[in-house]
């Protein structure tokens, strides 16, 4: 009897729904809106792809052209210039042979850009690297998509999908009581529970069609569910989707158990919309910058210069402090102050220095910041779901800093491999080059985003579980049509 | 041997009409359950007592008229019977069931025609009675079978297949009535049926009621229509401030008779 009744409704509301034209309307339009924004997160992994390959590129033709002019140099020519000499371990691990590290777009980044077009996935690694250099950024990028951030499949979900399912879903009872079915319904063996619970689930079926069916042809699209982590991503992409529908439809549900008019749900509905999507993420935000405000860029950059003038007036100096800090560096070439390279070096670190104290601050900052995301996050399901959602793309904070922490490790053993050369004043050739540090980012594995995950994904499973305790208990009381 | 739908029907309605005599001879008797019962029904609205201590039974094959002007509790009668409000105190029975512990049970016994029978506006008559009478249990009518009903409740078959946004109030009214049909419940509640239905298809519908009351359906129907009450009813109650202050059997009254009785106790 209670599959029958099941089924009988959702035939009728396939009926209904099928000669509504509303959903004639906005169905296909979420349709649109959903592919426009695959087809914008695919043309931004071409880019980036494109671009790593050019950082790939640009690597092999500095090591090629190094290493002919090193070949030259030892058949007897002489360097192009005295300054760019790749003899010198200064240049060979200066800026003439920097080795350029690229973060690859993550598993899903097609779905969602998330911070890959805000944060640098691609820095030049050389001796000279220091903390200004993970602040910058290379790319000139669209102002606004900065300010808003790009229109993909994970913006549409966050700020649209609940506009949808409210469009869909607003009325679901109150709008049979005001067209005056529900008497006739009701009067028949069957519960407003049962009655909501079905058309809702009807309704979830179409929305979640829409959403995951765009979400796994982007995936296929992209080739990105050919191992077993991008599955697992995808997998925790889908049930981000889903958990975030279903918090918006027993939403829905509950506000209709109330017993008020479709207008009163209506503007209830897009009430909480108001607030959970747009104006608390905004206030935490804002709330983020006015209590831990970060120390300005410039701060950072008179710093680098102030530091900088000091130290080259200091060099000799601070050449004789860096080896008492080093004395396993101390002797041969060093101790020539006619060594340039040498004092240049100390006076790098002399600023280098300086600049961690600087950006030790920044950091500070960005963790209370970040802290005081983390602790509010709590309070709209919004912020829950587009962390898990980024997250599961590869394009949330925490893979970025990984790659970060990685470029790091790696910048250190670039020092390790040439400073003591430069200290030394040992001359490079050829056949150094293949021993030199190469960088290989370690991605995350899928157990790292899966425990990220579950706390906000419990956390939404809770909220929803409460919230359609609520509508249960609220639908029990409906009765009748009154 | 006759095997088309008009054999069918007649052979269902003799079938029914067999059925309604044993049922009406039980109850005639007093030994079988009444479809319909309350006992000491009350239900409050704060300080308005909106049907106050009523007893109640409906048998088998009785039309039982409840009068009444506005709020003498009569539809509050029907929506308690139909579990749509919880009785303050007392009980209601369908079939013997207390609605309250069988909420949805009892529907299954139940039929009920509201005043202004309201359906899918973008579906049509015979989309809106299938999914009616399969949710009252009816799922394996056939399509063929529901035309037929719609039919034998008055809507005229090019109707069948039309919008019900096309419909007037009468027509939709059939549509009612047809829902009621197709759910062959025991018995059937009707809130102001003939409210605003011209007199032709008022005359319909006490035909239908006929009929329904032959196959052995309890009937129990609020209604401001003296002429229709005595004309079709068995019994009839005057309900004033949620109380039955008159019942009797409409073989006792005249049509005159009816409306001087229901005045007087307006007037009291």
């Amino acid at each position: 009897m209670g599959t029958m009744t099941t089924k009988t409704i959702l035939i009728n509301e396939w009926r209904l729904l099928a000669a509504d034209r509303i959903l004639r309307i906005v169905l296909p339009l979420f349709v649109v809106l959903f592919a426009y924004a695959l087809a914008n997160g695919m043309s931004w992994v071409r880019f980036q792809e494109h671009t790593v390959q050019v950082v790939r590129d640009g690597n092999v033709e500095r090591t090629d052209a190094l290493e002919r002019e090193l070949i030259a140099i030892e058949n007897g020519s002489e360097p192009s210039s005295p300054f760019r000499d790749p003899r010198a371990a200064n240049v060979m691990g200066g800026a003439r042979g920097a080795r350029s590290v690229a973060l690859e777009p993550g598993p899903l980044t097609a779905l969602a850009v998330g911070q890959s077009d805000l944060l640098p996935y691609y820095y030049d690694v050389s001796i000279n690297t220091n903390e200004t250099t993970f602040l910058q950024n290379g790319e000139v990028e669209n102002p606004l998509n900065l300010m808003v951030g790009r229109f993909d499949l994970a913006f549409v979900a966050v700020y649209l999908l609940p506009l949808l399912v409210l469009a869909l879903s607003f009325n679901v009872l109150s709008g049979e009581r005001e067209q005056g079915t529900l008497a006739l319904t009701l009067s028949q063996p069957v519960s407003a529970r049962r009655i909501v619970a079905t058309k809702l689930a009807f309704r979830a079926l179409l929305v979640m069609a829409v959403a995951i069916g765009v979400s796994v042809l982007g995936i296929l699209i992209t080739g990105s569910l050919g191992s077993s982590e991008p599955s697992g991503r995808a997998l925790l992409w889908c049930a981000a989707l889903t958990i975030y529908a279903l918090f918006w439809f027993s939403l829905t549900a509950w506000v209709n158990s109330l017993g008020r008019s479709s207008a009163w749900n209506a503007t209830v509905l897009v009430g909480a919309w108001l607030v959970l999507v747009v104006v608390l993420p905004a206030a935490i935000n804002i709330a983020a910058g006015l209590f831990h405000p970060l120390p300005s860029r410039v701060e950072m950059i008179t710093a680098q210069r102030e530091a900088s003038n000091d130290a080259v007036s200091r060099r000799s100096e601070l050449l004789a402090r860096y080896l008492e800090d080093h004395p396993e560096l101390a002797g041969g070439a060093v101790a020539d102050e006619s060594n340039r390279a040498a004092l240049a070096w100390a006076a790098t670190e002399a600023v280098n220095q300086r600049l961690e104290e600087v950006s030790a601050q920044h950091q500070i900052r960005r963790e209370e910041q970040s802290e005081l995301v983390r602790r509010y996050r709590f309070l709209s399901p919004a912020l829950l779901v587009q962390e898990m959602l980024i997250d599961a793309a590869g394009t949330g904070d925490a893979r970025f800093a990984r790659f970060q922490s990685q470029v790091r490790e790696f910048a250190d053993q670039w020092r390790s491999f040439f400073v003591p050369a430069i200290l030394a004043g040992e001359k490079m050739s050829a056949e150094v080059l293949p021993s030199i540090p190469r960088f290989q980012f370690v991605d995350e594995s899928l157990g790292d985003v899966t425990r990220r995950s579950a706390v906000p994904l419990s956390t939404l499973t809770i909220l929803v579980g409460l919230v359609s305790v609520g509508a249960w208990v609220g639908l029990g009381r409906v009765r009748g049509a009154g | 041997m006759e095997t088309g739908p008009e054999s069918r029907m007649n052979n269902e309605s003799e079938v029914a009409t067999a059925d309604a005599t044993q049922k009406h001879a039980a109850a005639a008797d007093g030994t079988s359950t009444p479809v319909l019962e309350a006992r000491s029904l009350s239900k409050r609205y704060g300080e308005l007592e909106a049907v106050a201590g009523l007893d109640l039974r409906v048998d088998p094959t009785e039309i039982y008229c409840l009068l009444g002007p506005n709020g003498a509790g009569k539809t509050t009668t029907i929506h308690l019977f139909l579990g749509f409000l919880e009785p303050t105190s007392g009980s209601v029975h369908v079939m013997g069931m207390d609605v309250a512990d069988e909420p949805l049970k009892s529907k299954n016994h139940l039929a009920y025609i509201p005043e202004q029978v309201m359906l899918y506006r973008n579906l049509s008559g015979l989309e809106n009675l299938a999914y009616f009478s399969a949710l009252g249990g009816k799922e394996s009518l056939s399509t063929e079978r529901l035309s037929e009903i719609l039919v034998e409740a008055g809507l005229q078959p090019e109707a069948v297949h039309s919008r019900v946004s096309e419909y007037s109030k009468g027509m939709r009214q059939k549509v009612g009535n047809a829902i009621a049909i197709a759910k062959e419940a025991d018995a059937l509640l009707l809130d102001e049926p003939t409210s605003g239905l011209d007199p032709q298809a008022s005359n319909e519908f006490s035909e239908l009621l006929e009929r329904l009351k032959e196959r052995g359906v309890a009937v129990l129907m609020a209604t401001h229509d003296l002429f229709r009450a005595k004309e079709s009813g068995s019994r009839i109650g005057i309900m004033r401030y949620g109380r039955l202050v008159a019942e009797m059997t409409t073989d006792e009254i005249g049509h005159a008779d009816l409306e001087r009785i229901y005045l007087d106790h307006m007037h009291e």
